[in-house]
This record gives C-alpha cells, structure tokens and sequence, in this order.
C-alpha cells in the first residue's frame, strides 16, 4: 500500500559496481526471505527451543525465522519484540531438518529490531550495550580486580544494577581475576616461549624438532578466559605445548556472541573487522585457530560467514576448532590419557547448547573416561538458560532459571563432587543453581598430563 | 409486468461486481449471480498486475492511457486492495535497443511517467536481478488483489441494496419472442449465504435488464437464447514463489512475449503468464512443461529463481473477442480491449448486453461505460461517483499506521492484517475474545476468519479469498481444520466436514503442479497429518465404522514417567534397544 516514488524524466542513469550482497540498505540488514523456502513448517524447531518451553508468551524460532521473514517486505521495519526473549542457544538451527538458517534470522532481525526500533536513550538499550560490550567493563574491572570484585559484591551496586539497569540482583558477578591470561602469556615470554617448549615438547615425543613444524595454532581465548577465569586459557596452552603445538596469541577483541544476542551487530562487526584479519594472519603462517569457549568456536564458525563480508572470513570459518575437538582429531588423544590419574575424578557435565550446535556435545566424557578412575556424568541434553547475557536481565531471570531447572536436578542427583563445561555462562548457572565448583575440560586434561612441569599458579618468566 | 429487479448481472468476476456497484450506487435495484464464489472464473486466476499502461505503451496506446488514469484512481480509492510496487521494464543485452527506445517513447506519449535506469541503479533496487542486464525503464506499476477487489465491490453494492447471490448457476435465459427478460438460476444450496448439505433450489430472477458479465463463458450464456457471442478462449499459466525475490514488478523489455513479468503479490511472488487458445474454458490441460519453461525463462532475469521454492501453479483463461471477420492467427495479436456487444442492437433481441474482454485494472473504468449504456437503456439518469469514492476498507488508510498497536497481535500479524483489512481494521480486530492466529503463513487470526464467515457463510473458500488463510506455503496442511472448525458452532459437524473437505481439494488443485523440492516435503508432510494423523481416510465419523477403544493401552503410568508425569525435555532417561 505504499506509494511507489514516482519516476520522472530529468533522470541521468550512472553505471557503478554495485555488488548485492545487501539486498536492503544498511548493512545489519539482508534479505533473508529465500531462506524462508527450506521451512516445511514441521515445527521441530518450536518443540526444541528452550525459551518456548517455558515461556508461553514467547512464539517459537519458526514465528521468529521463516515465517516473520516471509511475512516481510522491503520497506516494512517492524521486527516484533519477541525477538529478544529468544536467548540465542541456537538449538533451533541444531534441530532443524531442513537447513533453514533460523540464528542467522534471528540474529539478522534483532539487530535490526535494536537499529530501527529500540530507542538509544531507553536504559534497555544502554544496559544490553554494557553487558554485551563485556570486554570494556571487564577490561576496565581488572584493571583493579580487588576494588572492582568488592564494588561488584555490595548491596548497593547490586540495587543500582537491579532498579535501575534491571540487571538482577540474584547473580553474583563473575570475580575478576588479579592476573588476566594475556599478562600471565607476556610474562611467560609470549610466542618465543611457547616456540622453545613446544620444540622440546616434539623432541620428547621423538617427533620433527626443526624450526619448520605445521604444529602451531592461534589461540582465541575470549573475554571470559583472559579476564575471569585464565586457569583455563594456561591450560590450553600447556596442554598444546605437550603436544608440541606452538601457541600464537593474536590480537583479539569480542567473539561477538554476546553482541548478536542483544542484536548490537555493529559493534559485533567492528570487533569482527579486529578478529578476521589477525586470526587469517596468524592461518596465513601455519596456525589453526583454536577456542576454548565453545560460543566464541561458534561465533568464528558459523555466525562471522552468516553476518559480515569481510575478507578472509571464510579462512578464518574453515580453520577455526574448538580446543579438545582438534586435539582429538589430529592427536591420540585416548591413547596419551590412558593410565592417567586426577585428582578430580566425579563430574557432572552439561554440554553447551553451542557445543551441540558444533556436534561436539558427546567429547568431553568420551575422551575423559580414558583417564583412569574418572567418572563424568552427562547431565542430559537440556539448556542451561543463562545464555550469556540472557540471565542476567531481571526480566529474563525467572525464565533462565526455570530452563536450567532440568539441569539442576540432574547435576544434584549425578554422583559428582564438581561440574564440568566448556562455556563460561554456562558455567556461572551451573555454579549459581547447584552451588558446584565449575571446571573446564582442559583443565582436567591438563592436570591428568601434566604432572610437575610448570604448576597451576606459577606465572614467572620463561619457561618454569 | 413487475420485475424482480431492474438489473440482473450475470458472473461475479471484477467486471460483474464493478458494475454491481456502479449501478447500485446510482440508484438502480441491482442482483448478481455467479456460480461459484466471487472470483470463480478468470478474475481468481491472474496475475495480479495493475498495469501502468507501460505493457501496452508500444501496441495499443489507447489501452496504455485507460491503464495510467486507472491507477490513480485506484490509489484513491482501493487503497487496500493495490500495493504501488513499482515496476520495471528490463533489458538484457540479447534485447533490442530499438524496442527499448519504442517503449520508452511510448510510455512518454501515454503519460506514463517513465525513465531509464542503467543495470547497475536497477539492481540496486531489485538485488536478484541478473548481473549482466543492460538497462531498465522505471515505470508505475503495481500489484493488485482481485479477490479483495472483487469482494470490495460486491460487499459496497450490497450496502446500496444490491443482492449478491454466489453458488447460483444461470442455467437457462428466460426469453419471450425478442426480449430477455430474466434467467433460471441453480442454487447450489438455496438462496443466500452458502451453507454446505442445504438441498438446492432453482429460482427464476426477471429484470428490466441482464449484463451478460461471464467473460470466457459469455458465449454458453448466449447460446441459452440463441445469441452467438464469439469469445476466444486463451490460456495462461502463472506460478507462485514461496517468498518475494522481488519487491518491484519485473517485465521483460521486448515485444509481445511469454513468461515475462514477475509481480510481487502479497507474501509472494507471481511468475506470469503464457497465452494459448483453448476450446473450452471448463476443460483445457494444465501441463507440467508450461510451469517449467516459464520459470527457466524468467529465471533469465532473476536467476534465483531456479533454485526457488514454488507453492503451485494455476491457469487462467482469458475472454478474448474478436468482432467476426477479424481472423487473428496468434491470440497475443488479439485486443485486450473489451468489447459491449448490444443484443438489440447485434442481434435484434432485447433486454441484454453481452461484455467480454478487458483487463482487471481498468474494470472501473468498464464499468462505468456499460453502466452508462445500460442507465441509457434503462432511461435512467444519474452520475458515475465509483471514481471518487472510496472502497469500504479503503477509506483514510492514512490513520492506520497508528492503530496498529491497538489490536494486541505481533507486530507482523498486525502488519499483514491490516494491510489485507485496510480500514475495517478496527471494526474486524478489535475484540475482547482470545484472537489467536489461525493460518500462521499468512497470519490470519481468528477475528478476520469470522468476519469473512459472517459475509459468506460455511464456504471456506470464500474465507480463503477474504483472508489469503491457506494461501501460504503449507497450503492449508497446518490451518484447513482450524478453519473448519471456526465455523462450529454456528455450523454441524457434517457442514464444517464438507467445507474442509472442499478447501483441501482446491488446494490440491494447485499444489499438485509443484511438487518438487521443498514443496514436495511440504505435501508429504501435509499428507502424514491429514491422512494418518488426523486419519482422513479411515475417520470413523466418516466411515460409520466404530472406533476400537480396546486396541489402545491405557498410556504411561507415573512411575514409568518419572516425578508426578512430568516427561523430562530430553526425553527422560534413554531407553536403548528398546522398541518404542
Ligand atoms: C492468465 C491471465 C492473466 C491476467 N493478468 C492480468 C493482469 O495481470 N492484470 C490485469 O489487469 N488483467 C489481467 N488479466 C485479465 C483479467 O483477469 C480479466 O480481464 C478479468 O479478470 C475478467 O473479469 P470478468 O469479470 O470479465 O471475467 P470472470 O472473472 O471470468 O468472471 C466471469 C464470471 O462468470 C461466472 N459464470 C460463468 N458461467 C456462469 C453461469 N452459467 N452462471 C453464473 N455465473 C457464471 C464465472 O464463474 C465467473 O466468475 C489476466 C487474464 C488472464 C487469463
Ligand atoms: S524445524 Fe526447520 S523446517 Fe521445521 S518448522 Fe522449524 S524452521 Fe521450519
Ligand atoms: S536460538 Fe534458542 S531461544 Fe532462540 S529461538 Fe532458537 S531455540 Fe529458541
């Protein structure tokens, strides 16, 4: 019904390389109609998402995707609210028969839903910027993790966060660490380090110990590992120099997972424009990119090719790995485990929505049931809630904590004195319901492989 | 003698209702009959392209002005029922420069406000279109809905006292020496709105006057009475994408050819159309090979639309006329103009006109001629308003936007109704009942549904054409039942069966023409609900037979279920090699 502008004669046609890659003008903006044509409506999808489940006033991924996209026109900016109830768990896409990219849709109309219609004074939107910009707020916190662990802990941050930013007050903030992982690795000696001990690593092993070695992989560690929780970024890197797999570091902000989620795609993007040309640097001399969080795996995999066009994207997607995926892949990994012992033998494991996206949601206990004595539950394969930043707004908490319901019963009745998952969020809501301590797969490879050698808190300089 | 009327129109397509309308709102006791539903004949199966003129800018000047003018009133006053596109006439580099030209020059000569793109500015308004193509002339084109037309024009007639009558056959045209001076109708199941399973019923209707409006079937009328109407049937084949590639009406630039404009209409978009002449407008084959060339065709223009997925197929016949004597070989040499055939003045015998040919977007102006000649006839004198006001729906379209808010649905819902619902909006969503959505393709919810079966009785098809409910890519597997029973309570359990039964047909009648791809997952799917899920075939309310209650176990017990029942998400613990 709208009024086609209507042509006039004093037009000059222009030729220029116009390239479609938009269909509509600005770039968080694709057409993704065709997309609607997988849809056969079976609703799969529906009975799948986690949010729906719970929440009757939230319509499903096949309202939110196919058919809201169908529904569109080229004009029409009108993306229903809904949009950002949905906690991108991505078990849509997972559980779709018929290719329909549901995330991509929906990470596409929520940015657009934030562009067009969300407006950028309301706190919402400033709340959803600080807690999706993670990397700011907790670069800045661990600057001064002490003063900014006990700000973060009094009563009246909290009722600041939670009356005014609507950022409830039930969670407690993730506690910084003193020493991010980035300063532990210069300290360490950075990629020279590594070089030399992966070197000796090889020669241990009896395998090439020339400088030439197509063992080298980038480490992306996130926000989360470098600033909260970088026991598990040491981890990686021993755990690879073990392996004799020297590790690069690269430069790298956001993975963006965050950002998609409350639809700030352009600050994704910007983070991406970072990410792309440095990791398809470090792809360039001989690495293969590795993530220990299996959102940020995700994110370089899947959701960087779906959203940006940015050169070596495509690179980045095919090299990219999460960290026990590749080390089972290209090592005996089964074979290096057998005979070993830990300290840490009874687990409950949830694997990460994102894990189950990338088919990894079966590793964790299959490879570490090889060491001896270990016991890992799987706690079932349903959805931890929190998704990111998802739990923590005030007006998602209720719905969070009623999805991770499941799998807090289940992680209560599992025989096991500490959880175990490879996502950071994932991890606070299982501490945060069950009250568990929460470790990561490699930091059990890493205690089963590693005896002696440099020791958890050791953080000198040059190899310990 | 008294009459029952003093206008009898016979065929509710967009010609009939027009002049319904027309003819009601100056003054003149008015009765329709059709068939079927409105829209039953051509009209229900064309394109949905309101023409700027720029099609026939080159051919038929005369036909380019009436299109142009039309537009803009339809602007004014069928807002609901027209979507300004825009479209555009492209070139690929095989094309001729001359035609080009021609074209151009032509829309200038027509006022058709017309100007030149190079490939590149037209791709960035149509993204899909092929890289290589050359040039594009930027015209005024639309969509057009002719159900919601058609229905605007009968529903307003009615409400200057007109009586509209659909399942109502013309089986004989009552004639005395020279002079028609009525019909016998069939009623499919009596008079009024339809209800499935009520006995029909024939009606003798008498008027001072009959328009014969039956387009490709205006010759069977005449023959009734023995009046030769020469109407040339010709066929075409249009095919529908499951989603817009396009938002802009796409032509092709060249002279007269087939498949080669795609309109986008409503949801989807409208692959069109080819041109064959047919001997019987009821009877004529529908072949795969027409769907299959014209896509490839087009798919020179866009070419994604090879991979696309399409959700049916249908023909539509056109009535085309030619005065005797003309003996045009190829039916696209035949006028599209339409023609007023004068039975007194034709063929000595009063009391009827006979119009054929024509287009849909200038059915106004059509019927504003024969509304003229019959006010002649008739001695009757008032003025033409039809131009000037509004459709019901259409009137101050400007004030919806804001409404939107008001009705509680999700903001596309709302978008899409009131787009199909223009200004009786308010009146139709505005309820304090629970207004679910009852066809989630298109996003029609259950206040629109009852509406349209408040206008027309248990006929789902007719809701169909009132609220595109089915239309969408399901076809009517996941709403054919949800639809049938919104007319419970108002109707038994045997009505609603019969009504399902008849739109799930018609969707098959379409659908049958794509089965491929992801269509064909769809009808599979559709088939596993209705057939064994819903048990279609073997429904014992249907078969007579009773249910076997005893072959049913009495289902999961608690301690099987784990706590209080409740079936965990993933499914409870797995039970492997078991045989569930
Ligand atoms: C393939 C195709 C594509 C087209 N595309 C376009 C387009 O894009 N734009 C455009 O402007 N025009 C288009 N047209 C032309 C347009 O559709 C027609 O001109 C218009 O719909 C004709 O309407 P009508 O009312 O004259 O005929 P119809 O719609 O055929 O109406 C005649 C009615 O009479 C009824 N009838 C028949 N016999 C009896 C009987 N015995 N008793 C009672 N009722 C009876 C029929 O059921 C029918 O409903 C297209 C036509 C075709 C065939
Ligand atoms: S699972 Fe896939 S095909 Fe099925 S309804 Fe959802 S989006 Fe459509
Ligand atoms: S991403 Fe998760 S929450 Fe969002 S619609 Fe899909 S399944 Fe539901």
């Amino acid at each position: 019904m709208s009024d086609a502008a209507q042509p006039t004669d004093e037009h000059v046609p222009t030729d220029d390389d116009f390239e479609p890659i938009e269909v509509f003008p600005e770039s968080t903006e694709m057409d993704l109609r065709p997309g609607a044509d997988n849809c056969y409506k079976c609703s799969t999808c529906d009975t799948n998402c986690p949010v729906a489940e719970v929440d009757d006033e939230f319509p499903g991924p096949k309202f939110q995707g196919p058919e809201q996209w169908r529904l569109k026109r080229q004009d029409d900016h009108d993306i229903d609210d809904s949009v950002m109830k949905c906690s991108n768990c991505m078990r849509c896409d997972h559980a779709c028969p018929s290719e329909v990219p549901l995330s991509q849709m929906h990470n596409t109309a929520r940015g657009e839903y934030v562009e067009k219609q969300m407006s950028k004074r309301s706190l919402e939107y400033w709340r959803n910027r600080l807690l999706s910009n993670y990397r700011t707020m907790a670069h800045l916190g661990s600057k001064v993790p002490r003063l900014t662990n006990f700000m973060m802990g009094l009563g009246v941050t909290r009722v600041f966060n939670e009356k005014v930013l609507k950022i409830t007050s039930e969670r407690e903030f993730p506690a910084f660490a003193t020493e991010t992982f980035r300063e532990w690795w210069d300290a360490r000696g950075g990629y020279a380090t590594s070089r030399e001990r992966a070197r000796a690593a090889r020669e241990a092993r009896g395998e090439k110990t020339t400088a030439e070695t197509d063992k080298r992989i980038a480490y992306f560690h996130g926000c989360y590992s470098n600033y909260n929780t970088p026991e598990v970024g040491k981890a990686l890197v021993r755990v690879y120099e073990h392996f004799g797999y020297e590790v690069m570091v690269p430069d790298q902000r956001c993975s963006g997972t965050p950002m998609y989620a409350n639809g700030m795609l352009g600050d994704a993007e910007r983070a991406a424009k970072t990410n792309v040309p440095e990791l398809a640097a470090a792809i360039e001399e001989g690495a293969d990119v590795i993530a220990s969080c299996t959102s940020c795996s995700m994110s370089l995999r899947q959701e960087y090719p779906e959203l940006f066009d940015i050169d070596g994207v495509h690179e980045v997607s095919n090299n990219t790995w999460e960290g026990l995926e590749y080390l089972r892949v290209h090592e005996d990994l089964k074979g290096e485990l057998e005979g070993t012992t830990t300290d840490l033998p009874n687990l409950a494991y949830h694997a990460p929505c994102h894990a189950r996206n990338q088919g990894l949601d079966g590793q964790a206990i299959e490879v570490l049931s090889a060491i001896d004595g270990v016991e890992a539950h799987d706690v079932g394969d349903s959805c931890s809630g929190i998704s990111g930043t998802y739990g923590w707004k005030a007006e998602n908490y209720d719905t969070s904590m009623k999805i991770g319901e499941e799998m807090f019963e289940h992680m209560e009745a599992a025989d096991a004195t500490h959880g175990l998952t490879e996502c950071p969020t994932c991890s606070m809501q299982m501490e945060h319901g069950t009250g568990y301590d929460i470790l990561h797969p490699l930091e059990i490879l890493a205690d089963a492989l590693l005896d002696g050698g440099e020791t958890q808190s050791s953080s000198g300089t040059g190899p310990a | 003698m008294a009459t029952d009327t003093e206008v009898l129109v016979l065929g509710g397509g967009s010609t009939g209702c027009g002049i319904a309308r027309d003819l009601a709102m100056r003054g003149l006791e008015v009765t329709l009959v059709e068939r079927g539903n409105l829209t039953h004949g051509t009209t229900g199966r064309m394109h949905g392209l309101l023409h700027s003129g720029g099609r026939y800018a080159v051919s038929d000047q005369a036909s380019a002005r009436e299109c142009i003018q039309e537009v803009d009133v339809l602007q004014d006053i069928a807002g609901h029922c027209i979507e300004m596109t825009g479209g555009l006439f492209v070139q690929r580099p095989e094309d001729s420069d001359e035609y080009f030209q021609k074209k151009l020059t032509g829309c200038r000569e027509c006022d058709i406000p017309a100007r030149v793109l190079s490939g590149a500015e037209a791709r960035r308004i149509e993204p899909y279109l092929a890289k290589d193509v050359k040039r594009a002339i930027q015209v005024p084109d639309g969509a057009v809905d002719p159900f919601r037309l058609c229905v605007a024009n009968a529903h307003d007639a009615e409400r200057h006292g007109a009586r509209i009558e659909t399942h109502a056959e013309v089986v004989d045209l009552l004639r005395e020496g020279d002079d028609i001076y009525g019909v016998t109708v069939r009623h499919d199941s009596g008079p009024g709105k339809r209800t499935h399973k009520t006995p029909g019923t024939t009606e003798d209707i008498t008027a001072d006057y009959v328009v014969n409006a039956t387009g490709a079937w205006a010759g069977q009328i005449g023959a009734m009475a023995d009046l030769e109407v020469a109407v040339r049937p010709s066929k075409g084949v249009m095919t529908i994408m499951n989603v817009r590639q396009v938002d802009t009406v796409i032509n092709r630039c060249r002279p007269k050819g087939d498949a080669d404009i795609i309109v986008p209409h409503e949801t989807t978009a409208i692959l069109g159309t080819t041109d064959e002449e047919v001997e019987d407008p009821d009877d004529y084959p529908e072949e795969q090979w027409e769907v299959d060339l014209m896509i490839a065709t087009l798919a020179e223009l866009v070419p994604i639309l090879k991979e696309a997925r399409t959700i049916r197929s249908f023909w539509g016949v056109r009535p085309l006329y030619e005065p005797p004597g003309t003996g045009t070989e190829d039916p696209t040499d035949i006028t599209r103009d339409f023609f007023l055939l004068d039975h007194a003045e034709r063929d000595g015998v009063g009391g009827m006109t006979s119009i054929v040919g024509g287009k849909l977007t200038t059915s106004r102006l059509m019927a504003e001629k024969i509304s003229d000649h019959i006010c002649d006839k008739l001695g009757h004198s008032a003025s033409c308003d039809t131009a000037d006001v509004p459709l019901p729906g259409s009137e101050n379209l400007e004030a919806l936007e804001d409404a939107m808010d008001e009705f509680g649905l999700r903001s596309p819902v709302a978008r899409r109704s009131t787009q199909r619902l223009g200004s009786r909006s308010r009146e139709v969503l505005q309820t304090t009942d629970p207004n679910p959505v009852i066809c989630n393709c298109e996003s029609v919810t259950r206040a629109e549904v009852q509406d349209a079966i408040a206008q027309s009785g248990s006929d789902l098809n007719a809701v169909r054409i009132r609220t595109r409910a089915s239309m969408g890519n399901c076809q009517g597997g996941f709403c054919c039942q949800l639809l049938a029973n919104e007319l419970h309570p108002e109707y038994d359990e045997e009505t609603a069966r019969a009504a399902y039964d008849e739109l799930f047909q018609e969707r098959w009648k379409g659908e049958r023409h794509a089965l491929w791809g992801e269509q064909l997952s769809q009808a599979m799917l559709k088939y596993a609900l209705h057939a064994t899920t819903y048990n279609a075939d073997g429904d014992p309310a249907r078969t007579g037979t009773d249910v076997n209650f005893e072959a049913f176990d009495g289902g999961q017990t608690d301690t099987e279920a784990g706590p209080s029942g409740v079936v965990a998400t993933d499914g409870g613990p797995r039970n492997r090699g078991g045989d569930q």
